[in-house]
């Protein structure tokens, strides 16, 4: 395969990353999964009811996983038993995955609120109704995207990596789901989950549960999560994955052997001295609290 | 968390004697429209694991429902490959699936006592729980690979599930089928009775899949049976669950409103 | 019984090989820094998820990685100590940068996004740069973000774990030659060795500066027994050339 080639489907691998990503932490962020949920299921124990979606599946990497898995899983079947084009194969697993996605998140929201009765958390079928079809749809975009990368990476034509094709989906999508729920995450659950308490600190202690409830106008619904992650969360977490499967394959595609390890050596000791920069960066700009009343010098 | 309606051991015995015997009859006749039996079979393995997974983590061991659903499937491949394999090198197919089930238990059991053991963790119904998880596993992972190859052959199971990649699927569904029901029904009015109804739907759905992929290793009408004896299964059990779901809210299941009052 | 101890008798440096991978495993687990659920909300410091799903998003892309470079050094010649070594570098490699991209663009969002400094509140000062820390964390939190000797120890985590994932899967090429049957193995020993230190740090950790991080000798006591167990199994499945014959 020539160097042209290798380095196209790396960039191509890499944009289908970008998108995968974004798309995951918005179907996260409209409902509210993964590490922030807890302050979700927290709000009602602490005698904050509320409209906002509790979509408890998993973790995300598990349930990532899964709806690659799944997708990869019906497009091999039909690559092997009916010879469809790779194209329709891998959008017709993403469908299959993504109502998969539906069922999960219904019987999430069902089974959260109503084991949360006692403490007057109600089951709004209207809730239901109007987010599962906005997550569907995110879930859709990222596994065709995911998917289509693994297809990409397994093709024997292509890049022709030996490990079977739904492994390898399923092998990313646990690691968009990391990605995702430590990266877009943070801004969901620090930012707009707690959009009223003042910018520029985390979530004090005794404002656990105390989540945004009442928002733009009259009670909060999550969908709009999605308008407010996509400004920032949702394309910073695409970046993130997109670097990963991008800076990983090409190290391994533009140089051989000893000299690809040097090269990702490199590239890790330069995120750390721009981690450095970028530390001292908040420390100079920000300055330290001022309720801080200890000894310890700024 | 209410009191449990059926027991531990009566839900143990059916997973492991309905697993069984749906691995069996899928497995030995060898005839691929029985191979949904080797489906169903894992569905009671579904529900048995769920019930494991209920009962350790009501008492807070820190780390989350997630890991355990993994753990189980982890340990349930390990065991699955090992006992397919042995039966295909003595020439004696049939032992596969119990030699597996024993390694498994033996594995739970282990990593159960190197818990409270070594890393003293100390809760009372660890081992028991981990091995009931490691052998939900390990039926799971072969009940649906016996369904998807049409057979307990090594060599077939690696030629038709391992090689074209269906295990992955088949793994995280089955692990997600173990921990899901009781994520998802979480909270101080969970039910067992609920939990175990999502898990069975849980585990239709990973019939169902599996279903689709063994259009392509079986015949195609065997495979369309598996795939509708999973749907009914499905429907039937989710509409069981969202009726005790509205027998569990009661009055807080509503189709649309503002906040309760006293909330607003 | 023949078949078992020959397979035994033979391939008895790969359990080595797995036992040594699978200890990695559990030490890198220890060296993430995770928050766990706080840290989404810049409550703790570390990263906002969970430790076995990180420790396993990294592990199994470094896995990927290793798997495609021991299918180049194959088309070559035979994979031996050497190449062995090299696959290792590979995937760890491949780890590393998959958990350094994360941290960093997690700090973009604790600062840019939540507008914190990076601050740990379990140490004065940062052990390698020596700036302070106490000042620095937000009233009612213990900490947030990543300062720079969270960052390191997340490197070494994932260099340890993608070494360790890659480590266990060479063992098991050499023994079955299919990487179908060597991936899906590889994944199942990863998760038991991710999963059984997560109960060791019962769900946050901040880094090797860490009180938490002098638990490490029991994580590598209760995993070198699971190791051994699924080592002993592992080389006793032949692949799918080994069946011909019978």
């Amino acid at each position: 395969m020539e160097p042209a080639m290798g380095m196209g489907l790396v960039a191509l691998m890499g944009a289908a990353a970008t998108v995968a990503g974004c798309s995951e932490d918005l179907e996260s962020d409209i409902g509210s999964q993964s590490n922030p949920n807890s302050q979700v299921q927290l709000a009602a124990q602490v005698g904050y009811p509320h409209r906002i979606f509790n979509k408890a599946i998993s973790g995300e990497p598990p349930s990532n996983a899964m709806y690659c898995a799944v997708g990869a899983g019906v497009a091999m079947m039909l690559l092997n038993s009916m010879s469809a084009s790779p194209l329709l194969a891998i959008a017709v697993g993403a469908f299959v995955a993504a109502l998969l996605n539906g069922v999960f998140s219904t019987t999430a929201y069902m089974g959260r609120n109503a084991s949360q009765t006692r403490f007057n958390q109600y089951v709004y079928l209207d809730v239901l109704r109007n987010h599962v079809l906005g997550i569907m749809g995110h879930a859709y975009v990222t596994t065709f995207c995911i998917v289509g990368l693994s297809y990409v990476m397994w093709n024997q034509n292509l890049i022709g990596h030996p490990f079977p094709f739904p492994v390898i989906a399923m092998i990313w999508g646990l690691a968009v789901g990391a990605i995702g729920s430590s990266t877009g995450d943070v801004h969901y659950g620090a930012e707009r989950e707690f959009q009223d308490f003042k910018f520029g600190a985390g979530l004090n202690a005794a404002d656990s549960g105390n989540i945004t409830r009442y928002a733009e106008a009259g009670l909060r619904s999550s969908i709009d999560n999605a308008w407010f992650c996509s400004k920032f969360g949702g394309p910073v977490t695409g970046i993130a994955f997109g670097m990963t499967v991008f800076l990983d394959n090409w190290r391994s595609t533009a140089f051989q052997g000893w000299t690809a390890v040097v090269a990702g050596t490199i590239i890790v000791i330069l995120i750390i001295i721009y981690n450095r920069y970028l530390e001292l960066y908040a420390r100079k700009n920000y300055g330290p609290y001022p309720e801080y009343s200890g000894d310890v010098e700024a | 968390m209410s009191e449990p309606a059926e027991t531990a051991n009566q839900i143990d015995t059916k997973g492991v004697v309905v697993g069984l015997v749906g691995i069996y009859i899928a497995g030995i006749s060898g005839i691929p429209y029985l191979a949904f039996l080797a489906g169903i079979g894992a569905i009671f393995a579904t529900k048995m694991g769920a019930d494991a997974v209920r009962r350790v983590c009501s008492y807070g061991i820190g780390t989350g429902v997630p890991s355990i659903g993994m753990l189980a499937l982890g340990m349930g491949v390990i065991a699955a490959m090992f006992g397919l394999a042995i039966g295909k090198m003595y020439n004696a197919v049939f032992i596969g699936p119990i030699v597996g089930l024993v390694l498994a238990l033996v594995i739970g059991f282990v990593v159960g006592s190197l818990t409270n053991r070594i890393i003293k963790l100390n809760i009372p119904v660890m081992e028991r729980c981990l091995t009931e998880i490691a052998g939900a596993g390990v039926l799971v992972l072969t009940g649906f690979s016996v369904m998807v190859a049409g057979s307990m052959d090594f060599a077939v199971i690696v030629e038709k599930v391992i090689t074209t990649g269906y295990i992955a699927p088949i793994f995280i569904l089955g692990a997600l089928g173990i921990l899901h029901p009781f994520n998802a029904n979480l909270g101080p009015d969970e039910t067992q009775d609920r939990t175990l109804v999502h898990s069975y739907s849980c585990g239709a759905i990973t019939m169902a899949i599996g279903g689709v992929c063994s259009i392509a290793t079986i015949d195609p009408i065997a495979a369309i049976l598996s795939i509708v004896i999973a749907a009914a299964i499905w429907y039937v059990n989710f509409m069981g669950f969202v009726r005790l779901v509205q027998r569990d809210a009661g009055a807080g299941y509503v189709g649309t409103g503002l906040l309760p009052p006293g909330a607003m | 019984m023949i078949d078992i101890i020959t397979m035994l008798a033979t391939h008895w440096i790969s359990i080595i090989g797995i036992v040594i991978g699978g200890i990695c495993i559990a030490v890198g687990v220890h060296f993430v820094p995770v928050g766990g659920a706080p840290a989404a909300m810049a409550q703790a410091t570390g990263i906002g998820t969970g430790t076995v799903q990180l420790a396993a998003g990294s592990g199994l892309t470094g896995l990927l990685a290793a798997g495609y470079m021991y299918k180049t050094l194959s088309a070559a010649g035979a994979v031996g100590i050497s190449e062995v070594i090299l696959i290792c570098a590979t995937g760890a490699v491949g780890a590393m940068i998959m958990m350094t991209t994360t941290m960093i663009v997690g700090n973009w969002v604790y600062i840019y996004g939540v507008g914190v400094p990076p601050a740990s509140a379990k140490v004065e000062y940062d052990p390698i740069t020596k700036n302070s820390q106490a000042p620095y964390v937000a009233p009612g939190t213990v900490g947030q973000g990543m300062p720079t000797v969270c960052f390191v120890s997340g490197t070494i985590g994932g260099l340890l774990g993608g070494l360790g994932g890659s480590l266990v899967y060479c063992m098991l090429m050499w023994v079955n030659g299919d990487p179908a049957i060597s991936s899906i193995f590889a994944i199942g020993v990863f998760l038991v060795n991710a999963v059984l230190p997560s109960y060791n740090i019962q769900g946050t950790i901040e880094g090797f500066h860490d009180p938490k991080f002098k638990r490490v000798p029991k994580a590598i006591v209760a995993c070198f027994i699971a190791s051994l167990l699924c080592g002993i199994i592992a080389v006793m499945i032949p692949g799918t050339a080994m069946f011909g014959g019978i």
